[in-house]
């Protein structure tokens, strides 16, 4: 089945690497970019259209919109991409046990999943902001509660899929512990189908955490973030329409390099994509 | 088969159960009630002895087992009781917030698969051609895009601007074009991908070269292709009715459709306890009820399946 | 492929500069469609003269005693009280004539006007009567009224005696939750309660449009308008677009942003722009905020610039109340930073080399606690950046519901909130809600026997000037404490379209809508 993977979806591949290789670089040394100090208010520059001191203009409190945005591709990109490995890898974890031991842990972890499946995520979001307060830590643990459930599924999926593969007997005879199998054996064979779902989850979670910034529930003012940025300027859309629009094409922009790369990995791989 | 559909049903009960455990706790954990949130409604001050008073009224003062117990007593009596905000009952604000949410979920649904379909078919056919690109492109951005800027912007252009629709629409057929178009432009690029991705994968499968070499013709081809691509294009569709019949709380409220959505988050905003219960309830259910569906849809496609 | 590639991409970005360009005409420019419009507005003069309005709330009854649907009732020109509060904040008599107060100040005298419900039945001294005691049972607020004893002194007169001085009896008659219903002839409270206003129902949806139409048989002269329609729109934008798009006629609360759209383009729009009584103040937490420290803080933050920030749609406050309301002369120091530093230094404060000051290693670090409503986290933003140039470091943090929040554990340095402080033109019920020793803010550490003995003396006070005074003095303590910041007034801004007038856009309150003068000629 597998197809040699031609040039041209290596190509794309490495290209798409490099832009989101650009993307994080640009997270991390935002604060060398800015033009501006991404905080500083001003009275007299409110809503500022675009001009050289400031390329993208000035937000309601006069303060610069492409230091901001800067700024807060560190807050978007860095949480959305933390959250994805962090509830990969417990989703993997789990799932992969409850595919190879099945039974007890099987039945607990799929049980739990279905529940937190089934959760509306609001109250989840309502939840943990009232509780343990506002702040991007909280809000990336509203979307974790539910997140890792995704890969925990696929994980358990293709486990039982392969559990009855001769290799895997093969090294069950061998005298291989059940850590050794999971770690050695089987997670290499179904990381594909994972990763390129990590890939697309990336785009996914960034416009969930955007989302939440509607309830006030992700960042802190004044740090920055794109979905509380356009949050925060969505009533001037048609006096400074820059307010909105850069940090809403900043997150197009990232989304869609995060997707294609999702799309670049599956066709090199040569995998399937669960939603 | 019935079996397997009894066996599903009783899962439901549990995850109801625990879903309904899990958010009572929650919403009871998180600071401020329904007594807080309807007094303090206007900013008026209130005393703490109102407040008091209030909540004795609401049940709100016993303790945490007493009242779940309670809900769970009488929900299984399928008395889901009264809204905390306003007395009124919660299985006739759940069943009304669904009829809208259906109209809207079902209509855009319906779009989608109407325009994408096709499109995805044009563009797995037509692989990296000029307008595979740009539909693909077309798609990612769509997929992409925050609904609340499309609703802000398709509001502005089409009602203010263009004046062709008006923002003041009740419940009318002209009033869902908007909310339906906002709904459709992201589940339709969403679509376009996964369905092109499909098909693409069963197009690249030996049966369908062999079937070229001995010359069959295409429109046969395509059939066999896309009654074998179904099954997950079946599963992408049954994952987005959840989410959809959830309900998206921005452009309810922005286009004023009073559905689910809208319903709960405002239950939720006013610790309004048996009204965020019925719509976990039913989102659960909802949630059951798909994933089953779905499983019985691939048993009654593949055939394969049912021996398992 | 590779040309291939090459002619997407200029598709693609094709695409994009046609939304690019979309987004940077979007100014608002003076509509071409206007005119037109105008000229079908004439010819459709014979129509009935019906209003658009939409409001902010929409609630699923039309009971007015209970919760707050009172003011929703009344907003509707449906339900009127027995006095109503005027423009200018005195109290006028409405579905009341006249009234009396005992020398004892327990008992008061009303006289009933020859007012009549929307059936054709008079209004009666018993029917008012039944109605004060319903309100007792049904609305928790009211819950007082139970105390007080009512007795009819003939059809059109009766009296309210209560066990001790009530001097803000009237204020509270005037609220919207005292509407008068017709008890006996009503069958639906909650879908079609039978009121004296100027307006009947005509069709109710709850929690969402509400239609009114003419009362033919009004008992307080003609009514101008055949009809009007609310609608329910609680996005800022909705209202926005449909204004613009000719769908509503007006509405209040309008945002910052959306004033400057209407400002730009007065042939259409007309902004009636009025000082109202909802506040915005902190309270500085006593108990972990030196005096030098909060007098720092009170000489820091500006709100007149934090008003312009907020494009006018609030006033700088100086107290809780106006400052042309007679309980409204307090003064309070300008903003000084060098003052401030002064202060800080006093209090034994170094300036650090970061630019915060700093005590024993210590830096000054204060926590700002808000919600993120009513402007509110605009000028946590602003409190925050002004804060930091004078030396003093703070964090914010935000939660969703302040009252189960900060304010019940006390757990702050510098508490925002915002509340309406005047219900209808007297300070006790604020004074009452912000100073009480009893009241949720005083874990701050504000209140004293002193200020808790002027207080005692405010609510039984029946000489209005003197409640004034009273109220002028215990507001002042809490400025010359430094234990309140006041910062702004909202104002109550209005747009409607060219030519309506009398929705109620020169009263400071929520809660008066349409009226028998409400007109348009459009």
């Amino acid at each position: 089945m597998k197809q040699t993977t031609s040039p041209r979806t290596r190509k794309k591949l490495i290209v798409f690497l490099i832009l989101a290789g650009i993307l994080i670089a640009v997270s991390l040394l935002a604060p060398q970019l800015c033009p501006n100090d991404p905080n500083a208010t001003s009275a007299s520059m409110m809503n500022h259209p675009p001009c050289a001191e400031y390329p993208f203009g000035t937000d309601r409190y006069g303060r610069c919109i492409c230091s901001r945005v800067l700024m807060g591709a560190r807050t978007s990109i860095f949480s959305a991409v933390s959250l994805v490995a962090i509830t990969f890898a417990a989703g993997t974890a789990l799932g992969m046990l409850a595919g190879w031991f099945g039974g007890a842990v099987d039945a607990v972890v799929m049980r739990l999943a279905d529940v937190m499946l089934a959760f509306p995520q609001m109250v989840i979001a309502i939840a943990v902001a009232g509780i343990l307060g506002g702040g991007m830590g909280n809000a990336m643990l509203a979307m974790g509660i539910t997140g890792w459930t995704l890969y925990a599924r696929l994980a358990r999926a293709q486990v039982l899929a392969l559990k009855e593969e001769p290799y895997v007997h093969a090294a069950r005879l061998s005298g291989c512990g059940a850590g050794s199998i999971l770690l050695k054996t089987l997670l290499p064979n179904i990381l594909g189908p994972l990763v390129v779902n990590a890939a697309t989850q990336i785009g996914v979670m960034m416009i969930g955490i955007a989302g939440l910034s509607f309830l006030g529930i992700g960042v802190t003012e004044p740090q920055a973030e794109w979905g509380s940025m356009i949050n925060l300027s969505r009533s001037y859309i048609q006096l400074a329409p820059w307010a909105v629009l850069a940090p809403a094409g900043a997150t197009v922009i990232t989304v869609m390099i995060f997707n294609y790369l999702g799309d670049c990995v599956r066709d090199y791989l040569d995998v399937g994509v669960e939603q | 088969m019935g079996k397997y559909i009894v066996k599903r049903l009783l899962h439901l009960v549990w995850i109801m159960l625990a879903v309904s455990f899990l958010t009572y706790l929650l919403m009871y954990l998180a600071p401020g009630d329904a007594a807080m949130k309807k007094l303090y409604a206007h900013g008026v001050a209130v005393s703490d002895e109102v407040l008091e008073r209030t909540r004795e009224r609401m049940g709100l003062l016993r303790p945490f087992l007493e009242q779940y117990g309670n809900w769970v007593l009488n929900a299984l009596r399928l008395d889901l009781g009264v809204s905390f905000k306003d007395g009124f009952s919660v299985a006739d604000k759940l069943a009304k917030g669904m009829s809208y949410t259906a109209v809207l979920t079902l209509s855009s649904l319906i779009l989608s698969l109407v325009v994408s379909l096709p499109l995805a078919v044009l563009t797995a056919l037509k692989k990296n051609s000029v307008l595979d690109y740009f539909i693909r492109f077309c798609s990612f951005v769509g997929n992409s895009l925050p609904n609340f800027l499309i609703s802000v912007l398709l509001m502005y252009y089409l009602c203010v601007r263009a004046r062709l629709l008006p923002v003041v629409a009740d419940g009318s057929v002209r009033g869902l074009i908007l909310p339906c178009l906002a709904l459709f432009i992201p589940i339709c690029g969403r679509f376009i991908r996964q369905f092109r991705a499909e098909i693409l994968e069963q197009l690249g499968k030996p049966y369908v070269a062999a079937a070229v070499t001995r010359g069959v013709k295409r429109r046969y081809i395509l059939r066999n292709v896309l009654h074998n691509a179904s099954i997950p294009i079946l599963t992408v569709v049954g994952l987005s009715i959840g989410t959809l019949l959830g309900g998206s709380v921005v452009i309810e409220t922005i286009f004023r459709w009073p559905g689910l959505g809208k319903l709960a988050m405002d239950a939720i905003t006013n610790r309004d306890y048996p009204v965020i219960q019925g719509f976990v309830l039913f989102t659960s259910t909802i949630y059951v009820l798909i994933n089953l569906l779905t499983d019985i849809s691939y048993r009654w496609i593949d055939p394969r399946l049912r021996q398992q | 492929m590779k040309k291939r590639n090459l002619l997407a991409l200029l598709l693609a970005l094709c695409m994009l500069l046609a939304l690019a360009a979309c987004g940077t005409n979007s100014q608002p420019q003076p509509d071409a469609q206007a005119q037109p419009e105008a000229d079908t507005q004439a010819e459709a003069s014979a129509e009935p003269k019906v209003l658009r309005l939409a409001e902010s709330f929409a609630y699923p009854s039309l009971d007015a005693h209970k919760d707050y649907y009172g003011w929703y009732t009344s907003i509707y020109g449906m339900s009127e009280t027995l006095f109503r509060v005027a423009d200018d904040l005195s109290i006028q008599p409405l579905l009341a004539k006249s009234y009396t107060v005992s020398d004892d100040g327990k008992t008061w005298n009303i006289e009933l006007a020859d007012a009549s419900f929307s059936n054709g039945t008079a209004l009666t001294a018993e029917m008012v009567i039944r109605n004060l005691q319903r309100l007792a049972e049904v609305n928790e607020r009211m819950a007082y009224l139970s105390d007080f004893s009512f007795e009819a002194a003939g059809d059109k007169a009766f009296s309210i005696t209560t066990p001790e001085v009530y001097p803000t009896m009237l204020s509270d008659l005037s609220a919207p939750e005292f509407a008068i219903m017709e008890l006996d002839a009503t069958t639906d409270f909650d879908n079609a309660p039978i009121c004296t206003g100027p307006f009947v129902l005509k069709s109710f949806e709850p929690e969402g449009t509400v239609e009114v139409v003419k009362n033919t048989a009004y008992w307080n002269g003609e009514v101008k308008l055949d009809g009007a329609v609310f609608y329910y729109m609680q996005d800022d934008e909705t209202k926005l677009n449909a204004m613009q798009a000719g769908d509503i006629d007006g509405y209040t609360s309008v945002t910052a942003a959306a004033k400057e759209i209407y400002g730009a383009d007065p042939a259409t729009y007309t902004l009636t722009e009025i000082p109202a009584t909802r506040l915005q103040f902190y309270v500085l937490n006593k108990t972990r905020l030196s005096d030098k420290v909060r007098e720092a803080i009170n000489l820091t933050v500006d709100n007149s610039a934090m008003a312009a920030f907020l494009s006018g749609t609030v006033s700088p406050a100086v107290g809780p109340f106006g400052a042309s309301a007679p309980y409204g002369k307090v003064t309070k120091n300008a903003p000084d930073a060098a003052k401030a530093k002064a202060a800080l230094e006093a209090d034994g404060y170094t300036l650090g080399a970061d630019g915060v000051y700093e005590k024993d290693g210590a830096p000054l670090s204060v926590n700002i606690c808000y919600y993120a409503a009513r402007s509110l986290d605009t000028i946590a933003v602003l409190m925050q950046e002004q804060l930091k140039n004078v030396g003093i470091d703070a964090t914010l943090t935000v939660q969703e519901d302040p009252d189960a929040t900060y304010i019940a554990t006390g757990d702050y340095d510098i508490a925002l909130y915002c509340m309406i402080a005047d219900k209808a033109g007297d300070p006790y019920y604020a004074v009452d809600a912000l100073y009480r020793q009893s009241c949720k803010w005083a874990q701050a550490g504000f209140p004293t026997a002193e200020s808790e003995a002027l207080i005692n003396e405010l609510q039984y006070e029946t000489d209005t000037a003197k409640r004034a005074q009273l109220a002028n003095k215990i507001v002042q303590m809490t400025i010359d404490d430094n234990a309140f910041g006041y910062v702004g007034l909202f104002n109550k801004t209005t747009v409607t379209a060219k030519g309506v007038s009398g929705i109620a856009e020169n009263c400071p309150f929520d809660f008066y809508g349409v009226s028998a003068a409400t007109d348009t000629n459009r």
